[in-house]
């Protein structure tokens, strides 16, 4: 399965997440208009989600983004999470 | 500090993208000084946001059409669609000691004298969080920025003029229907300069170089050959690639 959600954090960005799933999270894509620093933290971003099941709780997936050494700016790990949320539905 | 001010050089949507990241680099090794460049585009582009889906937010077959340059850039934010007499974009390259860390407080102090810039001018703005500048109408320009270990770049685009049907052709934002109302409320969340104030483009930038002389000190002047040489490979080995700007 493939499938897309995203989040429009209020007064800040957007975030989508394009997931390929079964009964874990497969592969993961991140986009949006927010920033990251660094930039190349996308990638490790979207590793920390992959592997996860597909069943992980938004807080499951928060924790998980949470263990990656970046600054999000405009939106958090609880945003990535609603949205990866969003695509398992 | 002393910053040279580069007001000048018109180039391709590639080369303005490399000279980005070739002065960023080149000030994160202390190779050169803290630089303000004014970009003087050829054509209509859209600046990508760097963490941007291309077809999420490009108009395809409107850019291919009409020549638009789709580049992505070094920075985060979102897509805007850009003609080079319609709007003022400008990078300022700063040593990161002399930028908060903070990077909300950061963009609020580099937009500074941006706001007493235009405010000489007669435009009633203010700084507003994240990462706009804004008229009571609406949105008048947004900034972005990238880190490295030892500079910072923030670079901002302005609307001076906006031809909103093009925007609306080009950027996907616009194909929701579109309708009247749509292109009315895109309206809505955009001003522009022109419609505000007197002062032609060009007196709007010298208010603005000379708020930020005052600001941070600053000396008219050029960017080196080798600046410029470096810029144009990178501008063609990746700002002209889709394996970057369609990279996503």
């Amino acid at each position: 399965m493939e499938a897309t959600g995203s989040v429009k954090v209020p007064d800040g960005k957007l975030v989508r997440v394009t997931a390929t799933y079964e009964e874990t999270i497969e592969t993961v894509r991140i986009t949006g208009d927010f920033f990251l620093e660094p930039p190349e933290a996308r990638a490790d971003l979207e590793a920390a989600i992959q592997g996860l099941s597909a069943d992980a709780s938004e807080g499951e997936i928060a924790a998980a983004v949470e263990t990656v050494d970046a600054e999000l700016i405009g939106f958090g790990p609880a945003d990535l999470a609603a949205a990866t949320r969003e695509a398992l539905e | 500090m002393t910053v040279t001010i580069v007001d000048e050089g018109t180039y391709s949507e590639p080369m303005h993208h490399a000279l980005d990241e070739v002065i960023l680099d080149r000030l994160n090794d202390g190779e050169i000084g803290p630089v303000l460049r004014f970009w003087y585009r050829e054509g209509p582009a859209v600046p990508l946001g760097r963490f941007q889906a291309y077809e999420d937010e490009v108009a395809v077959d409107y850019v291919d059409s009409r020549s638009v340059d789709v580049v992505r850039r070094i920075t985060g934010g979102g897509a805007m669609y850009v003609e080079p007499g319609d709007v003022i974009t400008y990078s300022m390259y700063l040593p990161r000691e002399d930028v908060p860390a903070d990077v909300e407080e950061s963009y609020e102090v580099l937009d500074e004298w941006v706001i007493d810039g235009l405010r000489a001018v007669g435009l009633d703005v203010a700084h507003e969080p994240l990462n706009d500048i804004t008229h009571p109408e609406g949105k008048i320009g947004g900034s972005a920025q990238l880190r490295s270990e030892h500079a910072v770049l923030h670079h901002t685009t302005m609307s001076y003029d906006l031809d909103i049907e093009a925007m609306l052709s080009a950027l996907r934002i616009g194909e929701e229907k579109v309708s009247d109302k749509a292109v009315r409320s895109a309206e809505k969340r955009v001003a522009v300069m022109r419609e505000h104030i007197d002062a032609d483009r060009e007196e709007v930038i010298e208010s603005l170089k000379e708020t930020f002389a005052e600001t941070y000190g600053g000396e008219p002047g050029s960017l080196d050959e080798e600046t410029i040489e470096t810029a144009r490979r990178l501008a063609q080995s990746k700002f002209s690639t889709d394996e970057w700007n369609k990279r996503l």
